[in-house]
Order: structure tokens, then C-alpha cells, then sequence
């Protein structure tokens, strides 16, 4: 029990780096460079841990304490959903609630701190992020709650049902959730195409533009919740694909491969096509929505239909 | 019982205990008095909590009342801390807030009605016949009027008294014929003589459902009946909203479940439109909180929203009773009743902190503020907190209620029907969609007013925080919010009880069927304080490791140094892209004037939004009323001698009418 809770949070503590440095080898091999290491995000957070930082006299405490929340919210997060050994550390029903809102403590901190610089920019990126995450929840409960019906489990485990469970509905229900959480992963990420990572600009930034004024210390913390939690979103994926009743180490290494395979995929969507005019975010996170509702409709089917 | 009777009276005599004494000492003995009043009233409510059987007390009164009945039952009891607590500390405050007003020509009223308010809503909550019910439910309304009016020089504050006692005296309307026909069907005042007719005649209870929750709605602020709400509690003194939303607004949902006492098992009907109704308000209510920029009126939105999340629990355990799921049941009812408690912590703490800011910066619009923290720490933390108990994060109170609402919402799933399945997915969503809102409304609160630099003088100008006495109720309002979020498990055990006061089943099954929550509350507890015992660790070592590393400078602007503060982003900007997105929802008045001539002098933009009910459908009509009304002008001569003869005319109208009929 002791040495799976240990893999898992390795796992979970560095597995995240190593996605992040496949995304930018992904767009390196597309672009047709060489590309840096796939550890580059490690040693930049190394980098960042050692150095000085430069705050705002305009911040105030809410700046300083607003990464920490930012990491802990997901740590505490990652306690509910089954990782790499497919084991969560808590099992309740109702996790997917617990899950949802200590992530938007998360958020919020971070949402407060981007406007406790009094940047304009800043006050931007918080404006932006806030909204598109807004749209982003409501699919994702009308998802869970539906595969639980489905499946009968009141837990994240019910997505360790869904293709085991009722046959061809079972199948296509894991692949629409698949998509639905594949974007949910690009929106709350910060990907192209919902945001660009990469971009120069300050004014076509969502997440990125809510750091400006981080630096050290706290950008580093910042940009590992993030990636943590696109590994903790690629962990609910892994779930709807793994089988249930796999020896562990084979496990372990069919969700490794799962996350290897997504951090390609994210690379490929952002070598193969550009960030999204902003007032058309809405509609492509919207697709999240429609699925959702796609998703409820086969499980009614199933349910009612036979 | 006895306490409670002292308690009452204690209350309504210590506002005019107030008036023997001078300016300097009144607000002081009106506190003293009210809080030793409240206290009283409260012994017998902690008495039935902590296990003792119901209390209750019957007079003869008179012939029209017939017997008279005060009991205080475990639903009672729990109304009963949930509003002495919360006047208690909203009184101590009003004694600091009031300092600032002793000159005013309302004082004395103010004083009489403020006590009158609180003892008129602890006899709501016990009394058993319904005549005198509506009669002290009068004397809540009148009360809280004359409290919204206190600021009767300004204009709009007088609109949005009246507008609250139109409101009012049409729901009250709709309770009365609710009473009557019980009343007539089973020939006495009592409530418990209701309990027989309601629960044998599905189709009779159904239709007294419906007007019965017509009139409480209102006064809870239901949509499509919340109108009076957004501008009543601006309109208010800061510790009278705090108390008008924090406890008032909760007595349309007790009379919603004493509504569902009476019918025992609510139709299925019912519980569908109960649950609509709350999913609608609730999304409604935090749609109009986010394109707010007036403090008071956005905390008013955001009261609908609230009242909403509990009818959503209402909704799920109706649901639960009518499909008879009892773990469905348990977990929406306690959600819901807790969430009035909750509610009434964060947000009397959310007032209470709009008022210091209102009286350092005179002013309650957020545009104008900014910076707040640096000269209001103690305010800032507070409203911080407060913030993130009603956006419902972990580990504070709100978190807590919410999470009872869904797994209430999740287990009615379990009923294999269509159309349940279908609303409760609406509802899910529509939850978690209000979730996220309320976190893009708070985190746009909280930046705008405390964070970044002052965006006017009004702002800049402040230099200190507020008095003890008044930070300090809003501190034990903030240890309430946090001490619910951590120990969740104890305070589910007592709401249990009430919740068997509401849906009766045998004391063996509600032990059983309760052991699921429990042990959810008690790992939502363990994971509380590992949170916060995480994050501290984390705060003090990263607060002694950076110590020296830290080199202050100001905020990147792209390279531009000469960054003014009114290049913040502020309030309507924050929400722009989200209320763009939906549009068609609300009804802008832009005032702008745009800069002229190559050295513009002048400019602004201001954007207003209106409610979208208020201006296609209430003005609408209020414009056909007076059209009609109009008409009779002709009739109101200024004349005394026609006037008695209207009333000799109608005096024999209605003789003639009995006479025929009769």
C-alpha cells in the first residue's frame, strides 16, 4: 500500500515535467528542429527555484501565499482520482465534488493574485480565465454524473466501467468523454488551441498573462500546478482506457504510455493549428457542453432503452 | 419555554428602553438588551437541539384566535440559533456602524424596529396557529421596513422601501388564501389540524403548495419574485441587509418547510417545479451578481443565488421523499438546512464587510475603490474569507452544504424515471455552473475592491481600518465559517434531527441510512485540516526560505513606466467577456460620452444593466396599472362630503350583494 501511495506521488510530483518536455519535442519533431531535453522543465524549475524574485510594491500578502494554494489545491486534488497504480488515496462518493471545488480554490487564489498587480494586462488574463472555466465545469459534471449512472459507482471509479460495462453505449460513451476530456485538458491547461502557451504577445495571452509579474520561486510553483493538474485531468482519461483488473505494474505502465500519448497528441493539435480567435473561444469549449449532452442522451438510451 | 417568553419580551422593550437615554449611551443599551434578549431566546432552542423533547406552550386567547400554540420543535429550535446568533452579532455591530449616524431624525425608530425585527422573526418561527402567524409575519415586513427606510432623505432609498412593502403585502396575499382554505377545510387556526387535510386530498395540498409557495418565495427571493431584493438591501443600513439577508429572507424558507411538513409526502409535481424553480433563481441570481457593480446590490444577487442552492436541496429531498429514495432524501434536506445556517454566516459577514467599507469611502460602488488591503487588513481578510465560503471551497462552511446538496442530487439519480433523471441533470449542471460563477463574481470582488492601487480619491483617501466592535462579530462570523468547514461531522449529526422533524421515518433506518454522509463528513474532515495544516507548513517555509530574495519593483507594464492607476482593469471589464457571451440575457444603458476634438477634455463610460424581468415585465405592467388607474382620477375630488358617499355606496352595494346571495 505504502510503496504504491510512493509511486503515485513520484509519479505525480515529476511525471508532469516530462510531459510538459514530450509537448515541446512533439512540436520541435513537427517544426523539424531538434528540441530541447525532455527534462528542460525540470531544470527550469530548478533554475527558478534557486533564483531571486522580483514582486510588485502594488502586491500585497494574497501575491505571496497564492502559489502555494495554487500547488496544494492540486496535490489535495490528485488525492481523489486514481493515478498511475490505479489507486485514488481517498475513495468517497461525492470526490468529483471535492475534486472540482479545491481545484477552483486553486483558481481562485491565482485568479486574485493576477489582480493584486494592478496590471492591466494582468486583470485580463484573470478576466479570460475565469470566464472560460466557468463553461468548462458544467460539462464536466453532466459527464461524471452521467457515467455514473451508467456504471452504477458513485466514484471516479465508474470511469473504469464505462467500455467494461454496457457494450457498444459503453464504448462510444468513452470515446465522447474521452474528447470531452481532452478538451477540458487543452481549456484548463492552457493549450493551443484555447490559449498559446508560446505567444509573445501579452494581449492574446490567457494563462500565460496572469504570471507576468511572477517570477522565481512563485512562476515556477505556478507553472508546476498547472502541469500537474493537465496530468491529474490525463489520469481521469487513463481511467476510461486502462482495463480495471490489470496487474499494477503493467498498470503503471500502460498509464505512463496514456500520459506519453496525450502529451503527443497535445503537441500535434499545437504544431497543426493555430490559437483561436478570442470571442471564439466559447464555441469551440462549448463543444464540451454538446458532447456532454450527447453523452447523457446515450446514457439514457441505455438506461431506458434496454 | 419560560426563557423564551422573557427573551421576546426583552426584545421588544429594549428599543424603547433605548429612547430614556441619552444620544451617547443609546445604541449601547439597545445592544445590551437586544443580545441579553436574543441569549434568552436561545437557552430553549440549545436545549431541544441537544436532545431534549419539543417545548411548547398553549394559551386561550381569545374567540376569534381560539387556542394559541408557541412550540419550539428541532426545526424551530435550529430557526431559532440560526437568527439569535446571527442578530446578536449583526446588533454589537450596528453599535459601531451607528456611531456614524447618531444625528440622524430616524435613530429612535430605528432602534425600536431593529429589536422588533428580531423578536417578530423568533415568533414566526414557533407559533402554531396561523392567524397570529400572519400576524407577527405583518410585523416582520412593517419592521424591516422601517429599517430599509432609515435613510429616508435620499430618494431611491424610499423607492426601494416602498417597492419592498408592495412586494410584501402581494405575497402575503398569497398566504393568507393558502391559510384560509386550510383553515376552512379543517375548521380551526392550528397547524396541526392542517396536517390532516393537507395530507388526505393530494390535488387540494398541491394547489396550497403552490400559493403557499408563491408567498414565501417572494419573501425569500425566489425568481420570479426577487425583485424587491436587489434594491431593498442596498437601500438598508449595512447591519440591517446583513441581518434582512442573512436571517429575514431565510423565514420564506422555513414557512416552505413547514409547507412540507403539512403535506407529508410532496406530489411529484411538486418536487419538480420546487427544483426548477431553485436551478432557475439560483443561475439568475449569479448572473445579475457578476454584471453588478453596486457591493450591496451584488451581495443581493448573490442572496437569490443562495436561496436558490437551498431550494435546490429542497427540491432533491422532495424528490427523494416522493420516489421514496430516504438517503436521497436526508442528504438534500440536510443540505439544504445547513446551508441556511451557512449562508447566514457568509454572508452576514460579507455585509457587515460592506458596510466598513461603505463608511470609510462613503460609497458602494466598486469602480471607484481599489487597494482596499493595505489600509483595511482586518476588513480584507474577513471579506477574503467570506468570499471563499460562498463560492463553497474547502475547508469552510459553504463547501460543506453544497457537497450534501450534490450527493443529494447524485442519489436521486438512482430513481430509474425519465423525467427525474433529466432535471436532476439540469440541476447538476446548473450547480456547478453557479459554482464557477460565483468563483469569476468573487475573484472579481476581491481584486477590484481590496487589490491593485485606489482607483479614485475616495479610495486613496482611507487611511484606517474599522473599530473592534466591529471587526470583531465579523471575526466570530469568519471562526463559525471555518470551525462548520472542519468539524463537518458534528454539526451533521445535529442537523439529522431536523431533518427528521421534516421527513419522519423510524429511528433505526435514519441511523442506518445516515451512516454514508457521516462517514463522507468525516474524511471531508480529515482532508480540511490536512489542507490547512499543508498550506500553512508550506506559507511559513516558503515566507523563511525566500526571506532576502525578494526585490521590489514596480508592476511590468510591457515596458511603459508611467502606468497610472486608472489603467487597472476594473469591475465591468472583468465581466465583459463573460457577459458578452451571453447577451441576450440583460438589458444594458450605456451612458458614455466619447472623447471629442484632438485635446479631448471630457470623456466617461458607465454601463448600467436592468434586470431583464423588471424591464420587460413589472414596468410594462406597472405602466398598464396606471393607465387604468388614471382613469378613476376623476373620483378623488379632494372633496370630504363625496367621499363619505363612495363609502355610503359601497356599504349598500355590499348589504344588497349579501342580501341577494345570502
Amino acid at each position: 500500500m505504502i510503496i504504491k501511495l510512493l509511486v503515485n506521488l513520484i509519479i505525480l510530483l515529476f511525471v508532469p515535467f516530462i510531459m510538459t518536455g514530450l509537448i515541446n519535442k512533439t512540436k520541435a519533431f513537427w517544426a523539424g528542429r531538434k528540441g530541447a531535453s525532455v527534462f528542460q522543465p525540470l531544470y527550469d524549475f530548478v533554475k527558478l527555484v534557486k533564483k531571486d524574485f522580483v514582486v510588485s510594491k502594488t502586491t500585497s500578502a494574497v501575491f505571496n501565499i497564492a502559489p502555494v494554494f495554487a500547488v496544494a489545491s492540486v496535490l489535495f486534488a490528485g488525492l481523489f482520482v486514481p493515478l498511475a497504480t490505479g489507486n485514488a488515496v481517498i475513495i468517497t462518493p461525492g470526490d468529483v465534488v471535492i475534486f472540482a471545488y479545491t481545484l477552483g480554490l486553486g483558481k481562485f487564489m491565482m485568479l486574485i493574485s493576477a489582480m493584486d498587480t494592478g496590471s492591466s494586462f494582468e486583470g485580463m488574463g484573470a478576466s479570460r480565465e475565469a470566464c472560460f472555466s466557468a463553461i468548462v465545469e458544467p460539462a464536466f459534471f453532466m459527464l461524471i454524473a452521467s457515467v455514473m449512472v451508467l456504471t452504477g459507482i458513485p466514484t471516479f471509479y465508474s470511469l473504469y466501467g464505462v467500455v467494461s460495462s454496457s457494450g457498444i453505449y459503453g464504448i462510444l460513451v468513452a470515446v465522447f468523454a474521452v474528447i470531452i476530456l481532452f478538451i477540458m485538458l487543452l481549456t484548463e491547461g492552457a493549450r493551443v488551441p484555447v490559449d498559446d502557451p508560446d505567444t509573445h504577445l501579452e494581449l492574446t495571452m490567457i494563462h500565460e498573462v496572469m504570471l507576468l509579474d511572477n517570477s522565481g520561486l512563485d512562476l515556477a510553483l505556478f507553472s508546476w500546478a498547472n502541469s500537474i493538474k493537465v496530468l491529474l485531468i490525463s489520469s481521469l482519461i487513463a481511467c476510461l482506457i486502462i482495463p480495471f483488473n490489470i496487474p499494477v505494474v503493467l498498470h503503471i505502465l500502460c498509464y505512463l504510455l496514456v500520459a506519453g500519448f496525450i502529451a503527443v497528441a497535445v503537441g500535434t493539435v499545437e504544431s497543426g493549428m493555430a490559437r483561436i480567435r478570442m470571442p471564439h473561444v466559447f464555441e469551440f469549449i462549448f463543444i464540451m457542453s454538446s458532447l456532454a449532452l450527447v453523452v447523457i442522451s446515450l446514457v439514457m438510451a441505455k438506461v431506458f432503452g434496454g | 419555554m419560560n426563557n423564551y417568553f422573557i427573551g421576546i419580551l426583552i426584545l421588544l422593550l429594549s428599543g424603547f428602553a433605548a429612547g430614556l437615554f441619552n444620544r451617547k449611551f443609546k445604541t449601547i443599551v439597545m445592544s445590551v438588551l437586544a443580545a441579553a434578549g436574543s441569549i434568552f431566546c436561545l437557552i430553549p432552542a440549545i436545549d431541544v437541539l441537544s436532545g431534549s423533547r419539543a417545548l411548547s406552550r398553549t394559551f386561550e386567547y381569545n374567540q376569534v384566535f381560539g387556542q394559541v400554540t408557541f412550540s419550539i420543535d428541532h426545526l424551530s429550535a435550529f430557526f431559532i440559533l440560526v437568527i439569535t446568533i446571527m442578530s446578536m452579532l449583526s446588533v454589537i455591530y450596528a453599535n459601531g456602524y451607528l456611531k456614524n449616524y447618531l444625528e440622524s431624525k430616524n435613530i429612535n425608530s430605528h432602534l425600536v424596529f431593529f429589536p422588533m425585527l428580531i423578536a417578530s422573526m423568533l415568533l414566526v418561527v414557533t407559533c402554531q396557529n396561523s392567524l397570529l402567524f400572519l400576524v407577527f409575519w405583518e410585523i416582520m415586513s412593517i419592521s424591516s421596513f422601517f429599517l430599509v427606510i432609515f435613510d429616508s432623505s435620499k430618494k431611491e432609498v424610499l423607492q426601494a422601501g416602498v417597492k419592498y412593502l408592495i412586494f410584501m403585502h402581494i405575497s402575503v396575499i398569497f398566504i393568507i388564501i393558502a391559510f384560509a382554505l386550510m383553515s376552512i377545510k379543517s375548521g380551526s387556526f392550528d397547524f396541526a389540524s392542517f396536517n390532516s387535510v393537507m395530507q388526505n386530498n393530494t390535488s387540494f395540498a398541491n394547489i396550497v403548495f403552490i400559493l403557499a409557495f408563491i408567498g414565501f418565495g417572494t419573501k425569500a427571493g425566489f425568481v420570479p419574485f426577487h425583485n424587491w431584493l436587489p434594491e431593498a438591501h442596498p437601500a438598508a443600513p449595512s447591519h440591517v441587509s446583513a441581518v434582512m439577508s442573512g436571517v429575514m429572507i431565510k423565514m420564506g424558507i422555513y414557512g416552505i418547510i413547514r409547507m412540507i411538513i403539512l403535506t407529508g409526502t410532496p406530489s411529484k409535481m411538486i418536487a419538480f417545479g420546487v427544483l426548477l424553480a431553485a436551478v432557475i433563481s439560483s443561475l439568475y441570481g449569479v448572473l445579475y451578481a457578476i454584471s453588478q457593480h453596486d457591493l450591496k446590490k451584488l451581495l443581493a444577487y448573490h442572496s437569490i443565488e443562495n436561496i436558490g442552492i437551498i431550494g435546490i436541496g429542497l427540491g432533491a429531498g422532495m424528490l427523494g421523499q416522493a420516489y421514496s429514495n430516504p438517503l436521497a432524501s436526508l442528504l438534500g434536506y440536510s443540505g439544504a438546512i445547513l446551508h441556511v445556517l451557512n449562508h447566514s454566516i457568509f454572508k452576514e459577514l460579507l455585509f457587515l464587510a460592506a458596510g466598513n467599507i461603505y463608511l470609510k469611502t462613503r460609497t458602494k460602488d466598486i469602480e471607484v475603490l481599489g487597494g482596499l488591503i493595505k489600509v483595511m487588513p482586518a476588513t480584507a481578510v474577513l471579506f477574503l474569507i467570506g468570499s471563499a465560503a460562498i463560492c463553497a471551497f474547502p475547508p469552510l462552511n459553504g463547501f460543506i452544504s453544497e457537497l450534501l446538496i450534490y450527493l443529494g442530487l447524485f442519489r436521486t439519480l438512482e430513481i430509474n424515471h425519465l423525467p427525474v433523471m433529466l432535471v436532476v441533470f439540469f440541476a447538476i449542471s446548473g450547480l456547478a455552473l453557479v459554482g464557477t460563477m460565483a468563483i469569476l463574481c468573487f475573484s472579481k470582488v476581491f481584486g477590484v475592491v481590496f487589490l491593485g492601487m485606489p482607483r479614485s480619491e475616495k479610495s486613496a483617501n482611507v487611511t484606517s481600518d474599522c473599530g473592534l466592535s466591529m471587526t470583531i462579530p465579523m471575526g466570530i462570523l469568519a471562526v463559525l465559517a471555518l470551525l462548520i468547514g472542519v468539524y463537518p461531522q458534528f454539526v451533521f449529526f445535529d442537523i439529522k434531527h431536523i431533518v427528521y422533524c421534516v421527513f419522519p421515518m423510524d429511528l433505526v433506518n435514519l441511523m442506518q441510512v445516515s451512516m454514508v454522509p457521516l462517514n463522507i463528513m468525516q474524511i471531508v474532515a480529515c482532508f480540511a485540516i490536512l489542507f490547512i495544516a499543508f498550506v500553512t507548513v508550506i506559507v511559513l517555509l516558503k515566507y523563511y526560505l525566500t526571506k532576502g530574495k525578494k526585490v521590489m519593483h514596480i508592476t511590468w507594464g510591457c515596458g511603459y513606466n508611467r502606468v497610472n492607476t486608472r489603467m487597472q482593469y476594473t469591475a465591468s471589464s472583468y465581466a465583459g467577456p463573460f457577459l458578452s457571451m451571453l447577451k441576450p440575457l440583460f438589458k444594458k444603458i450605456f451612458d458614455i460620452e466619447k472623447p471629442k476634438n484632438l485635446f479631448p477634455s471630457s470623456a466617461h463610460f458607465h454601463l448600467e444593466i436592468e434586470d431583464i424581468e423588471e424591464a420587460y415585465i413589472i414596468n410594462p405592467l406597472l405602466k398598464l396599472d396606471e393607465k387604468f388607474l388614471t382613469k378613476f382620477e376623476s373620483l378623488q375630488s379632494g372633496n370630504i362630503q363625496s367621499y363619505l358617499k363612495y363609502g355610503l355606496v359601497f356599504l349598500l352595494a355590499v348589504i344588497i350583494v349579501s342580501l341577494l346571495i345570502g
